[in-house]
């Protein structure tokens, strides 16, 4: 499905992401975990093509995507949501929501037409009318799914969707993607830093430091690596788990 | 097709817009003036350019300078068109490429008017829409002073600061009531339409609206030629008028002056468009009624002069520094009338 090869980009001299080389199956949840500055946003940033990676190959179900804008990516299927939230706030919710859609109608892919039960299962109903500058910061979070959605992606990339969320809210997130990956089989590639979050979520689970992969594997596997521990998990993890 | 929630809003509200210009005109047509109409056919003019401006401006949100050259392309080859052969011998004995030597009827003159400077506007456009934010609107702002000059120097087709006249005045201020109607209709839908939604999706974040399939470009492209279109019709409808053009009145004190429009009612709105330049309209007429240096209950008051200039400034600085949004903000008639959840 997503299929990165050998991907690297470079900011001046600095080497955010190296050789990184994965790929995700459709209808597979995979974690993307690691320290501030591993490099993830700038790899979710990569793959939706905001920025333009220097070396590699990335491609999805079997299409290059290295030469497409953003736009276009977006159009085969490629959604993501924003770390630091970015909503329209001059438009409401809905229309907010339609702006993906019209996207998301107009590569007609079907098979995940789920939306209006979305938008009840992630508490924006009674909302759809409100100016989205109006909206929580919960809200607005869950918005930015919701219009992720829309797109009808192939690979929905959430980067850190639980962030400022207390526990409950996280629980209630949790239930609500695991219905959406029941609903559809768009592959979804998670970043968070809440690991009982996102070890519950993940089927498997890449780590990166310094902007390399430095483990790929189940929860289980990838909590008991050396590596992991010492990067970024830390020995009190070790001893919890 | 079924309307969305917005559209059908849209549509009440422009048929609200469109009731208060047919009122407004009917008034004037029936009780005005001669001077009067003359005023009043002035400022539906200048309406049908904001609403113009309102198109790129307010969707986009990018500030354009260029309004009023567009406006003066439309009038100019509107007016090269439709003036009679005998007219032009005299005006121009020395035009170049036979301008001198055809004549058309008036819409087919419009049509071919609002197709040049559509084609102008596209090639043009080609390279603002890549910009952003001040470099666009330097752009812009060159492509009014490079418009003016060929305006002032190439005398043989468009006689510079002289009077371009004999132009047949086929309009009426009904005419320019119905012409404002339907655009009031035009920006309206198009600011409620897939495209309008996803221009002000990518003015308020151009980085989300592209992750989300927004064609940024391309859109901004529409929204540049679809204003200069109806530029080119606002031009038609002052040349056909007047019979008279010349040209001064397509350069910065027109720029000013609508853009004063716009910014005072709301850029973001097509009532604030409306009642900007319905209030700048009138009221400059009470100003310069000032200027002369009126008697007023047996008080003979100074002559002013330059007054309007400065009422006109201060407008925008006061509504900059006090409601940046204009008076409308993002609300639009509509909205006074029907409930949010409706």
């Amino acid at each position: 499905m997503l299929e990165l090869k050998g991907v690297s980009k470079t900011f001046g001299g600095v080497k955010a992401v190296q050789n990184v080389s994965m790929t995700i199956a459709p209808g597979e949840v995979r974690g993307l975990i690691g320290p501030n500055g591993a490099g993830k946003s700038t790899l979710v940033n990569l793959i939706s093509g905001l920025l333009r990676h220097s070396t590699g190959t990335i491609s999805i179900h079997g299409e290059g995507v290295d030469k497409l804008s953003a736009h276009q990516r977006a159009h085969l299927g490629i959604a993501r949501t924003f770390q630091n939230l970015r909503v329209f706030g001059s438009l409401t919710v809905q229309q907010n929501i339609d702006v993906a859609g019209y996207s998301g109608q107009a590569s007609h892919r079907n098979g995940n037409d789920i939306l209006r039960e979305a938008i009840a299962r992630f508490d924006l109903a009674d909302k759809l009318h409100a100016p989205a500058s109006s909206l929580a910061y919960g809200q607005l979070r869950r918005l930015e799914i919701v219009r992720a959605l829309a797109l009808r992606p192939r690979l929905l990339m959430l980067d850190e969707p639980a962030a400022g969320m207390n526990e409950q809210e996280t629980d209630d997130l949790r239930e609500a993607l695991s219905w959406v990956r029941s609903q559809s089989d768009c592959a979804i590639l998670v970043i968070d830093h809440d690991l009982k979050f996102i070890m519950a979520l993940s089927e498997r689970i890449t780590v990166l430091n310094l902007g390399a992969v430095i483990a790929n594997g189940s929860p289980k596997e990838v909590s008991e690596n050396r590596q992991v521990i010492d990067a970024y998990l830390g020995e009190d993890y070790e001893h919890a788990a | 097709m079924t309307l969305s929630r917005s559209q059908k809003r849209g549509l009440v509200g422009a048929s609200l817009l469109a009731l208060v210009l047919i009122l407004i005109g009917t008034i004037a047509t029936y009780f005005g003036s001669k001077y009067q109409l003359r005023i009043v056919y002035g400022s539906y003019v200048s309406l049908m350019v904001v609403l113009a401006l309102q198109v790129f401006m307010g969707n986009a949100r990018i500030t354009n300078l260029s309004h009023s050259a567009f406006m003066g392309i439309g009038a100019y080859a509107a007016a090269i068109c439709v003036t009679p052969i005998a007219m032009k011998k005299i005006s121009l004995p020395s035009a170049p490429w036979g301008l001198n030597a055809f004549a058309l009827d008036p819409v087919t003159s419009g049509v071919i008017a609002i197709a040049i400077t559509a084609i102008i506007a596209l090639l043009i456009g080609l390279i603002l829409v890549r910009l952003s934010g001040i470099g666009a609107t330097i752009v812009s702002l060159a492509v009014l002073v490079i418009v003016h000059s060929l305006f002032l120097y190439r005398t043989d087709i468009f006689k510079g600061n002289q009077a371009f006249f004999g132009i047949p005045q086929v309009f009426t201020l009904t005419s320019a009531i119905i012409i404002a109607v339907i655009m009031v209709y035009v920006v309206r839908g198009f600011k409620e339409s897939r495209w309008g939604i996803a221009l002000r999706a990518s003015a308020d974040d151009e980085i989300s609206a592209a992750a989300m399939g927004v064609n940024v470009h391309r859109l901004r492209l529409l929204a540049w030629v679809l204003s200069c279109v109806l530029l080119a019709v606002a031009g038609i409808a002052y040349s056909y008028y007047l019979g008279t053009i010349s040209a001064r009145p397509f350069y910065f004190n027109h720029v000013f002056l609508t853009l004063a429009m716009l910014i005072l009612g709301g850029m973001r709105t097509v009532t604030g468009a409306v009642l900007g330049t319905f209030i700048i309209s009138f009221g400059l007429e009470w100003v310069r009624w000032l200027e002369t240096g009126p008697t007023i209950l047996g008080q003979k008051f100074p002559e002013v002069l330059g007054l309007s200039g400065v009422v006109l400034g201060s407008v925008i600085v006061l509504i900059m520094a006090l409601r940046p949004g204009g008076i409308m903000g993002d609300r639009e008639i509509e909205d006074f009338i029907l409930k949010n959840t409706e």
